[in-house]
């Protein structure tokens, strides 16, 4: 709590001095609205709101369940063989190399304007760090580890699954932190592209009509909901995986 | 039990041991001494199965090693513990791994922690721990597959002299209460003269046996014998095979 105070300071100075310079220079809403009238306009759809922000929240998590699904077991062949790691990993550079947002209408026209597309549009921006983080961690075993599980007559499996994967937990957890955030990202391109529903698709709209307090409310819930994913994945780590998160540092033989 | 039969190892073009032959007798007591590189590690290595040989044979109980055996456990110079698992799940991990861990293990497990001292530390997780006390945990780990083969790997070097003097008499007290062969690298010879029934000196490029010398000392051992002649002896004979031509004491 203490240690937040500083930022929270910051972030209400930084909304005090956004709403005088509007003020101030008299700046038309349109083009820059100040924190209050967009709090007000926000509150005053506040339904409407709270039903687009559960539809994104909702592709966000089906997209992010969807790159976990994935990118573990992925992660898990690419880390077991050379082989596999030489074929697959230029197919995912390429996947990170195409625009999302020149996908998303593509794969819109083939699947249909369904909640499908979107999620793999979410699934494409946010799998690829944790794919990653996953196969760094699991490479990253110390040697002495993999040799002690050797000693103790461990196959390739239960050496990928007792000693690679629980040392790749911290690796995986920073790749999940980035996903989180990705998902985010990846549902409102989706959105924009082909949706009737979703912050994505409000913002659009909002704008059409020229309602840029309503648009900036989307920003603002969007910026929080990335937050607060953020922090749900720092809590499930420590909750589950305390010798993780407390550890700056492997142990040494010190 | 063990026996090398001129056992050669190459790494590429590194010939790591050349022509070492080696009997340890069951419940025998050996130390290993070189200088670095001259295939200490290797040699532990080869026995525990975790390497091949070039050439020669590897045999334990009258069988080739080809790989690891459940009957030998090995410690290693750093504890090598899993950052993951308390103590008592370090402990345990071997046993658990080779689905070899029964009703008891539990509870031998906090037995074997209990005389190294670490009664009380069973959930706490290794880096909570010193240097000694991972060490410790890592012996105990070994200790707990009851091996008929232990290997060591200067397993007491990485810690301060005090800590090492007390682990190895608490060794040497594990040690006779079990029918259980040890193999002990180090870098002390006063540590090798002090554990072993035979030392055997290692001269590197390539690595071989220069001679194997065995320490005439009763037991039990403890530090007041270092003062012996017969301590004494055995230590001047390993320095100079170790410091061969070159002066073994300052001018
Ligand atoms: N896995 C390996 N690959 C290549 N060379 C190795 C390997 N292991 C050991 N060596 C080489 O073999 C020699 C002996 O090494 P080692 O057995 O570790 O010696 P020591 O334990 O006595 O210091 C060294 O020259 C080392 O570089
Ligand atoms: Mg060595």
């Amino acid at each position: 709590m203490r240690r937040s105070l500083p930022s929270l300071i910051a972030v209400a100075v930084l909304f005090l001095g956004w709403e005088a310079l509007c003020r101030g220079f008299g700046i038309r809403p349109f083009i820059l609205p100040m924190p209050s009238l967009i709090l007000h306009d926000t509150l005053a759809a506040w339904p409407n709101v709270l039903a687009h922000t559960w539809a994104t929240l909702g592709t966000v998590l089906l997209g992010f369940a969807a790159s976990v699904a994935v990118s573990l077991p992925l992660a898990m062949l690419i880390a077991a063989s050379p082989t596999i790691s030489a074929a697959l990993y230029p197919i995912l550079v390429i996947t990170q190399s195409i625009p999302k947002v020149a996908l998303a209408p593509i794969l819109i026209v083939a699947l249909g304007a369904n909640e499908l597309p979107r999620v793999i549009v979410t699934f494409l921006v946010a799998f690829f760090p944790l794919v990653v983080g996953t196969v760094a961690g699991l490479l990253a075993t110390p040697p002495e580890l993999i040799e002690l599980g050797r000693a103790c007559r461990a196959g390739r499996v239960q050496e990928l699954l007792r000693i690679r994967l629980p040392f790749a937990v911290p690796f995986v957890f920073g790749g999940l932190k980035v996903a989180a955030a990705l998902a985010v990202v990846g549902a409102v391109v989706a959105e924009f592209v082909g949706a009737d529903a979703g912050l994505g698709y409000l913002i659009q709209t909002s704008m059409a009509f020229f309602r840029t307090p309503l648009a900036f409310g989307a920003v603002v819930i969007l910026a929080i909901m990335g937050i607060l994913l953020f922090q749900a994945v720092t809590l499930a780590e420590r909750i589950l995986f305390p010798w993780s998160s407390g550890a700056a540092s492997p142990p040494t033989s010190s | 039990m063990i026996r090398l039969d001129r056992v050669r190892k190459s790494f590429g073009s590194v010939e790591a041991l050349r022509d070492v032959s080696l009997e340890v007798a069951a419940g025998e007591f050996v130390a290993i001494v070189g200088a670095s590189g001259c295939g200490k590690s290797t040699l532990l290595r080869l026995i525990a199965g975790l390497v091949q040989p070039t050439a020669g044979h590897v045999v334990l109980d009258g069988r080739a090693v080809t790989e690891p055996r459940a009957e030998t456990a090995m410690v290693f110079q750093a504890a090598t513990l899993l950052p993951w698992a308390d103590v008592l799940r370090n402990v345990t991990f071997p046993l658990r791994l080779m689905r070899r861990a029964g009703g008891d293990t539990e509870a031998r497990a906090r037995a074997l922690l209990a005389t190294a001292g670490l009664a009380g530390f069973e959930h706490r997780l290794p880096r909570e721990l010193s240097g000694g006390m991972q060490q410790r945990v890592a012996i105990c780990r070994a200790l707990l597959q009851d091996p008929r083969v232990l290997l060591m790997d200067e397993p007491f070097g990485a810690l301060d002299a005090l800590t090492r003097e007390e682990m190895s008499l608490e060794l040497l007290r594990i040690w006779q209460g079990r029918e259980m062969a040890v193999v002990f690298v180090t870098h002390s010879i006063p540590e090798a003269v002090l554990l072993a029934d035979r030392v055997v000196v290692m001269s590197p490029r390539p690595g071989r046996i220069a001679e194997i010398i065995p320490v005439e000392l009763p037991r039990p051992r403890g530090f007041e014998q270092e003062g012996s002649p017969a301590f004494q002896a055995a230590a001047q004979r390993i320095r100079a095979l170790i410091y061969g031509g070159r002066a073994s004491h300052a001018a």
